[in-house]
């Protein structure tokens, strides 16, 4: 008997040890978790606070256009110092939409461009390419933005402001904006070359994990590659698509110094009325736009100001992030590695 | 339960860790100073070297704002130093005192392909604010075709000199292209031949800098007060600065380091 229960309380120690390093770890991964939790709410607040001013004082018209956003910043900045004097008056639709125009249409392109390229890289590149392309692809999603920016203002904006912009179309605007390069194409031009690695990326990664049966069984009913493809693998990874789109999106709504280089940071709503013209235009998103004042930042209302534009771009990333949460959860039932 | 009401003491603990790191307090004098944005690079440059050169005599603290912010917060004694970038006005409360202790020259520059030999109020005037959009229309230019401008964002404090001095009440032309720097409009100038822009003196090489009111813009006219494109950096004090104040204000006029660093970019004292 003595024995027997010597030998029970031999077997159970190791395994309460191991139970008690593991509670302790737990404790502490969750401990440091929390603390992140705490860190994101904590900020969210703050800046909604300090944002709170700007948005009382114009109410929904904060979001309308009216007027010329640059002068509105300038007479924020020069707001008298009493308090009860302070300047508000802004309407930021020209800055918001920027915002949305720039991003959507890189990260359309993007999403494109992407998918065939993942396609072609997993499924028809000779191994000797793959071999090059994916490590190229992989260290071009890592590189700076800034310098996406230089290459930008040294290179792609001459090029545009001499090949491309004329002189008659910049008189035929002269007198409502300055075309000089810098404009909404070279904005999307390099963001879309800045978000295509990470796209690409991911999309690879996914398409490698489609398993080969899925494939093959298609390609036993007989259909070619390309349409196996197509209707078996990218439905697969619907999701991983969802995810890169997400990621993306989130890159490309943040990036601020690279546009301020190159997309003449001007707070100027295009016009797609003018045609042509319309791309060669020069905007300015909300990132951008609180880079370029940080000068101004201890100016009390023109900080509580920037602060109204990093309250958008916070909402609107959480926003995105739902959105491609929800997105993914409507795909789990057919796909692969949905959770 | 115990689970979570763990983690909840872990993190008091590192809160608590976090909040108990506790500002001593020193007997040293404190230099506090808010104000200008263009004044305050200076500012603390100067601040910095006069630490290191009187083995931290003294503490500083600076905010930055409007030169009209730290005008109006040295009046009322919420700080010790007032940074302003513009001249006393008549409307400027009484009893304080402006010590100048540097001045900033801003040319007018274009393109090298482009040089204009000279640019008085009028004309300078009728570029930026838009009213003239063509090179044909501006006497003395070698370029034709529509004017690119190149001015700064709305928070610089070259922006805000360049309206008080040469633009006065007509509004810069709300189309021109916007940069974050100096160095930002410099490189634009340089690509781009129907380019004007206004920036600091220091930023003008390899740019065509045109005279303004036919004095030429360089650090010597600035310094001998012919150029009218310049601007003066004042320290406001309430009174006659007293103590530390008047102590670095004077190392910050005579001492050659302090004349040195303003040399850098700025029209020093002497």
């Amino acid at each position: 008997m003595e024995a027997a229960s010597l030998n029970e309380v031999a077997l159970q120690e190791p395994s309460l040890e191991v139970d008690r390093t593991d509670r302790r770890v737990e404790l502490l991964l969750g401990a440091l978790a929390s603390t992140i939790l705490l860190l994101i709410a904590g900020m969210i607040i703050f800046v909604l606070v300090k944002a709170l001013p700007s948005f009382t004082h114009n109410g929904l018209a904060w979001f309308g256009a009216g007027g010329s956003v640059d002068e509105q910043l300038m007479d924020i900045f020069n707001s008298p110092a009493e308090p009860d004097q302070y300047v508000y008056h802004l309407r930021a639709w020209p800055l918001l939409y920027a915002t949305a125009l720039i991003t959507g249409v890189a990260v359309f392109i993007s999403v494109v461009f992407s998918v065939l390229a993942g396609i072609f890289i997993v499924e028809f590149a000779p191994v000797r390419l793959r071999k090059v392309i994916e490590p190229v692809v992989k260290l071009l999603a890592a590189v700076p933005s800034v310098i996406y920016g230089l290459i930008g203002i040294l290179v792609v904006v001459p090029f545009v402001a001499h090949h491309l912009i004329s002189e008659g179309r910049k008189e035929s605007v002269a007198y409502v904006i300055q075309l000089d390069g810098t404009s909404i194409l070279v904005g999307i031009f390099i963001l879309t070359v800045m978000i295509c690695p990470i796209m690409i990326a991911i999309i690879v990664d996914a398409l490698r994990s489609v398993p080969d049966k899925w494939v093959e069984g298609a390609a036993a009913l007989g259909v070619n590659r390309w349409r196996a493809m197509r209707t078996v693998s990218l439905r697969a990874i619907r999701p991983a698509i969802v995810a890169a789109l997400v990621l993306a999106t989130a890159r490309a709504l943040g990036e601020a110094i690279m546009l301020s280089m190159v997309a003449g940071s001007v707070g100027f709503a295009p016009n797609p009325l003018d045609g042509l013209t319309f791309f060669l235009e020069p905007a300015r998103p909300l990132a951008s736009t609180i880079v370029d004042n940080s000068e101004g930042l201890s100016v009390a209302p023109f900080g509580q100001t920037m602060y109204a534009f990093a309250a958008i771009l916070l909402v609107s990333s959480a926003f995105l992030s739902f959105a491609g949460w929800a997105a993914r959860k409507s795909f789990s039932r057919y796909t692969l590695g949905a959770r | 339960m115990t689970r979570s009401k763990f983690s909840v003491v872990w993190l008091l603990a590192a809160l608590v860790a976090l909040v108990v790191v506790p500002a001593s307090a020193s007997a040293k004098p404190t230099i506090t100073l808010s104000g200008s944005t263009s004044v305050a690079p200076l500012a603390t440059l100067w601040a910095q070297k006069y630490v290191k050169a009187c083995k931290g005599c003294v503490k500083f603290k600076l905010l930055q704002g409007g030169s009209d912010v730290g005008i109006a917060d040295v009046s009322r004694g919420r700080v010790t130093i007032g940074m302003s970038s513009r001249d006393p006005k008549p409307s400027d409360a009484g009893g304080i005192v402006f010590n100048r202790v540097a001045k900033d020259a801003i040319c007018l520059a274009t393109n090298k392909a482009n040089p204009l030999s000279n640019l008085d109020q009028n004309a300078v005037q009728s570029i930026f604010s838009g009213s003239v959009r063509s090179w044909n229309q501006v006497p003395g230019a070698k370029q034709s075709g529509t004017i690119d401008l190149f001015v700064r964002t709305p928070a610089s404090g070259t922006q805000d000199a360049f309206q008080k001095i040469f633009m006065g009440d007509a509004k810069v032309f709300s189309g021109a292209s916007q940069k974050a720097s100096n160095g930002l409009v410099q490189q634009s100038i340089k690509r781009d031949k129907a380019g004007i822009g206004y920036l600091s003196e220091a930023f003008t090489k390899g740019l065509s800098v045109a005279s303004y009111k036919g004095v030429p813009c360089n650090l010597r006219n600035a310094k001998s007060g012919q150029y009218g494109g310049v601007r003066s950096f004042y320290f406001v004090t309430r009174g006659k600065a007293k103590g530390a104040a008047a102590k670095w204000i004077r190392w910050v006029r005579n001492n050659k380091a302090a004349l040195r660093i303003a040399a850098r970019e700025w029209v020093p004292f002497k």
